[in-house]
């Protein structure tokens, strides 16, 4: 198994054939899906528009991935046709969505990762046209996929909003929230960009990328491991919401035998930094060897804890600690659960990319200087539109409980997120920060981000009650 | 003497320097995650705590403030150090850049023409007419060009938005009218509460301390209620209030969810809603046992209502979720479960009063010996509106400070200022040649192209306009 990690991949199809198996590919997947909505007799509706979109962005992915991996120029100007066909398949989405619920899609979490995925597409043409990074597609449109895949899991119904939550304000906070992260999220990609043509070593992105599956894992046990199982939120599939024992307190079931895996899963993502630590001292290069090998074994075994995680959630009854009987879980009451494993597979493939493919990476992606340049651009974006995110969020909690600032968890992680990019600002324009030290903040204030996105609702005591 | 002159001297120094400010918001960022990690004591009750920590750990915490990090006097000390920190960074670099500001440089000396990034040669014949041509494109471009003339030259500056070389002290001072609100608010503003039955009004809330405040004026619920979507859930609910000073109706105005009522600075909202367990209405049917008609009638708690000219009947006491024990009624809970109301009928001739219980309870009832029968149509229970009640005189700064930082954030990422010069000189060879420059404070790579097309601008309308221009023109540009 091993010795796949080090085999180069087969050189990749010449310019046209990709393109035809992945145009015949998107054909053959909406003729199936149009021969089902023709038993249906509903064409349009979300989860149909969504579909496409599905469609449309993983043929994109794969011509971007294509594209990452031989630098044929064809694959672009497709794989950007596609995501144009995507992001119009998801615009679609959404205005359906919001003429069926009846109030713009921002208020579950369902509805949140609907416009995430909106926007990152959005921002990728953008970035494409406009900056001339061609590349950005490789590393945004997986996500854009994954963040679709996890829409079709969790819930679809229109709920209808509780009375806090009827409010332009509100609206007008997500909104800003999910373009201001989308912005975020492009400058840390293009700061790892940077770090990769400003030579990094590939070594050091190994140790990044265990640390990041560590950092997930150690997260995911600490705050759900329970005497060898998964203590996950119990789901109450007839009224399709979350159970609670009390108000506002979760009800737990535990999964059994998923914390141990999980542990094993997190020495095997472990390993590969312990080799590398040791490399730094002994200067061993065949560590560095059974470091990649054990990335390879570890994204298995990731792979492996998903399929283990996704099967037992969905369905079967389990025990609980705090009240007695069997109860059903969900994967929609596990969101943090699932994007952690799930981003945790798709960061070690980037990494293998990397690896594997470093030399072409760099030939294509845009000079050191010019990524620098453009990953301030996109944070000049993305620091007034978390400014105003914030200001809106307060005045809707003016309106709604008569305090603008209350140091709930969640405001107090947005106004850390907004000090650390003011942090990379100042030390942009005062102290001249350019180049590594600028991408390292900029790589520390979307960790931020995602702490205030996922960490905030999912870790920590004290819930943010509307996610 | 000058010793002791330098030490406020040097704290305020220390003040002002990046590495102090970096240090306060590192402190910041590491004590409110710490605060959203560690539970707070206000929103956490304290039996929770006791679950969550150990006895010891629990002292400990609540010792150091750590168990309300947000309101700690450290904490506040800490703020206040960061707004000081902002004020004489701010006020130590305002001098330079408004000398920037107010004095541009706006005349070309050659070190000045050979340090600048952006620079061309276009060789000319005639100054004037050269700068002449610069001029018109100067303008075009809207970079409003003047004439600045020294003793023994003539050259041209431009430049555009010169303001936004300002907009980083209209951040830190909108930043600054922010925390001013915040601390007027934690000085002078409170929170309260206030629970309001129908018809019900009050002057007084009761703060989170659990002091009673006046209002100075009364307020008054006229009605609640709550709509429902069709599943159930709750969609909106609202009351409707009044606003009363000396027995006067100043105002009035139904508020609901995000929808709040303001007088005096004092705003109410809707904060919760619920069943009070009494009774609003009972409408019932009676029926008199000579047979007359049965009629409907509509009776509120101790409600008289007369039935015929001799009879009246009163709600006496209504039971929501009744059970008896002991040989008492009491009531389980003030859910409408199992309803118990209890009429007196009185007849004016016969002195008496009747007890009928509905339904009959064995022990209580005098059902038989009633002159009428009652029985139940329909029943409205009585709610309460909570209202959150707050008053936050400094929330207009911190608006204004907003929208301050929202202008001044434009300004300081989109508002580019630049600035172009344009002067006849000769090269080593005595050529004369027109000196073009220019520069841009934010946004260079763009400036750098669209000086080209400045430049480019200028060569082709000398071109045109000396159509008798033999020699072809040698222009060297350096961008960057």
């Amino acid at each position: 198994m091993a010795r796949v990690a080090r085999a180069e991949p087969q050189p990749a199809a010449t310019g046209t054939s990709l393109v035809v198996m992945v145009g015949l590919g998107i054909a053959f997947l909406l003729f199936m899906a149009f021969l089902n909505v023709v038993k249906s007799g509903n064409l349009l509706n979300d989860s149909n528009l969504l579909y496409a979109a599905l469609i449309f962005y993983s043929g994109a992915g794969t011509l971007y991935l294509g594209f990452g991996v031989t630098g044929t120029p064809s694959y672009v100007r497709f794989a950007s046709l596609a995501t144009w066909a995507g992001l119009l398949a998801n615009t679609g989405a959404v205005a359906h969505r919001w003429y069926a619920a009846g109030h713009a899609p921002f208020a579950s979490i369902y509805e949140m990762l609907l416009m995430f995925v909106w926007t990152l597409a959005a921002l990728t043409l953008i970035a494409e046209k406009k900056y001339g990074v061609k590349i950005i597609g490789t590393v945004t449109m997986p996500v854009a996929i994954v963040g679709v895949v996890l829409m079709q899991l969790l819930r679809t119904e229109v709920h209808p909003l509780v009375p806090a939550l009827q409010s332009t304000w509100l609206h007008v906070h997500v909104t800003l929230a999910m373009l201001a992260y989308a912005a975020c999220a492009l400058s840390f990609a293009l700061a790892m960009m940077f770090l990769i043509q400003d030579k990094m070593r590939t070594e050091t992105f190994l140790a990044a990328t265990s640390l990041f599956s560590i950092a997930t894992y150690l997260g995911i046990l600490t705050r759900f491991e329970k005497w060898g199982g998964l203590s996950v939120v119990a789901w109450d599939p007839e009224r399709k919401s979350e159970m609670f024992v009390a108000k506002g307190v979760r009800l737990f079931v535990v999964i059994p035998d998923l914390g141990w895996l999980m542990l094993l899963v997190l020495a095997a993502v472990a390993a590969p930094l312990a080799l590398y630590l040791v490399w730094r001292k002994t200067g061993e290069e065949n560590l560095i060897d059974i470091a990649n090998r054990a990335v390879f074994v570890s994204i298995l075994l990731q792979v492996l804890v998903l399929i283990f995680f996704l099967l037992r959630a969905r369905d079967g009854r389990y025990g609980s600690l705090d009240a007695d009987g069997l109860f059903s879980t969900s994967l929609a009451a596990s969101p943090f659960i699932l994007s952690g494993l799930v981003g945790g597979v798709f960061v070690s493939l980037l990494y293998l990319l990397l690896l594997w493919r470093r030399q072409d990476l760099e030939r294509m992606l845009p000079s050191a200087e010019e990524l620098d340049r453009i990953t301030y651009k996109t944070i000049a974006i993305a620091f007034p539109l978390l400014t105003l995110m914030i200001a809106a969020g307060a005045y809707w909690a003016n309106r709604t409980w008569g305090s603008y600032w209350s140091w709930d968890p969640k405001e107090t992680w947005a106004a850390i997120t907004w000090l650390v990019y003011a942090g990379y600002l100042h030390m942009r324009v005062t102290r001249g920060w350019r180049g590594r030290r600028a991408a390292y903040f900029a790589i520390l204030g979307f960790a931020v981000v995602m702490f205030t996105f996922f960490g905030v609702t999912y870790l920590l005591p004290g819930l943010h009650a509307y996610a | 003497m000058a010793a002791t002159q330098s030490i406020p001297r040097k704290i305020w120094q220390t003040l002002g320097a990046i590495k102090t400010g970096v240090v306060l918001l590192i402190l910041v960022v590491i004590i409110s995650a710490a605060g959203t990690i560690i539970l707070q004591r206000p929103a956490t009750d304290a039996d929770e705590m006791q679950r969550a920590y150990s006895p010891s750990v629990l002292r400990l915490l609540d010792a150091v403030g750590l168990t309300d990090v947000f309101h700690a006097w450290w904490f506040v000390l800490l703020l206040s150090l960061v707004s000081l920190s902002i004020i004489a960074a701010s006020l130590q670099r305002f001098p330079n850049a408004w000398r920037y500001f107010s004095r541009p440089y706006k005349s070309t000396d050659e070190s000045f023409r050979n340090a600048l990034p952006n620079h061309a040669l276009i060789p000319i014949k005639d100054e004037e007419r050269a700068l002449s041509v610069a001029e018109r494109v100067f303008h075009k471009a809207g970079l409003g060009p003047e004439h600045i003339v020294r003793h023994n030259s003539f050259s041209l500056f431009g430049e555009r938005n010169r303001f936004s070389e300002l907009a980083v002290y209209i951040v830190h001072a909108s930043l600054l009218l922010i925390f001013l609100g915040g601390i007027v608010d934690a000085l002078y503003g409170w929170r309260a509460f206030v629970t309001l039955n129908r018809g019900q009004q009050s002057s007084q809330v009761q703060t989170q301390n659990g002091a009673k405040r006046d209002l100075g004026f009364a307020i008054r619920c006229d009605g609640a209620g709550q709509e429902n979507y069709a599943d159930g859930t709750p969609k909106r609910w609202w009351s409707d209030l009044v606003v009363l000073e000396n027995g006067q109706r100043i105002l009035r105005k139904q508020i609901a969810v995000n929808d709040p009522l303001v007088y005096r600075g004092i705003r109410f909202y809707q904060a919760s809603y619920g069943k009070t367990g009494k009774i609003d209405k009972l409408v019932l049917i009676a029926t008199p046992r000579d047979g007359a008609t049965p009629k409907d009638i509509t009776i509120g708690p101790d409600e008289t209502v007369p039935l015929d000219p001799d009879t009246t009947v009163r709600l006496a006491e209504f039971i929501p979720d009744y059970v008896v024990r002991d040989g008492q009624i009491y009531s389980r809970s003030s859910e409408v479960e199992n309803p118990a109301a209890h009429l007196v009928v009185e007849s004016r001739k016969a002195h008496r009063a009747v007890n009928f219980w509905l339904p009959a309870i064995p022990g209580f009832e005098e059902n038989a010996s009633s002159t009428y029968t009652f029985e139940g149509k329909d029943l409205q229970m009585a709610y309460f509106t909570g209202l959150e009640v707050s008053h936050e005189p400094g929330q207009w700064s911190v608006w204004a400070g907003v929208l301050v930082m929202g202008f001044g954030l434009a300004v300081v990422f989109y508002l580019v200022h630049v600035r172009v010069w344009a002067a006849p000189v000769r090269d080593a060879r005595g050529q004369l040649m027109l000196w073009i420059g220019g520069t841009a404070n934010k946004n260079k790579d763009a400036f750098a192209l669209r000086f080209r097309e400045l430049v480019a601008e200028i060569e082709a309308e000398l071109k045109v306009s000396s159509k008798a221009g033999a020699e072809t023109p040698v222009t060297s540009l350096t961008g960057k």
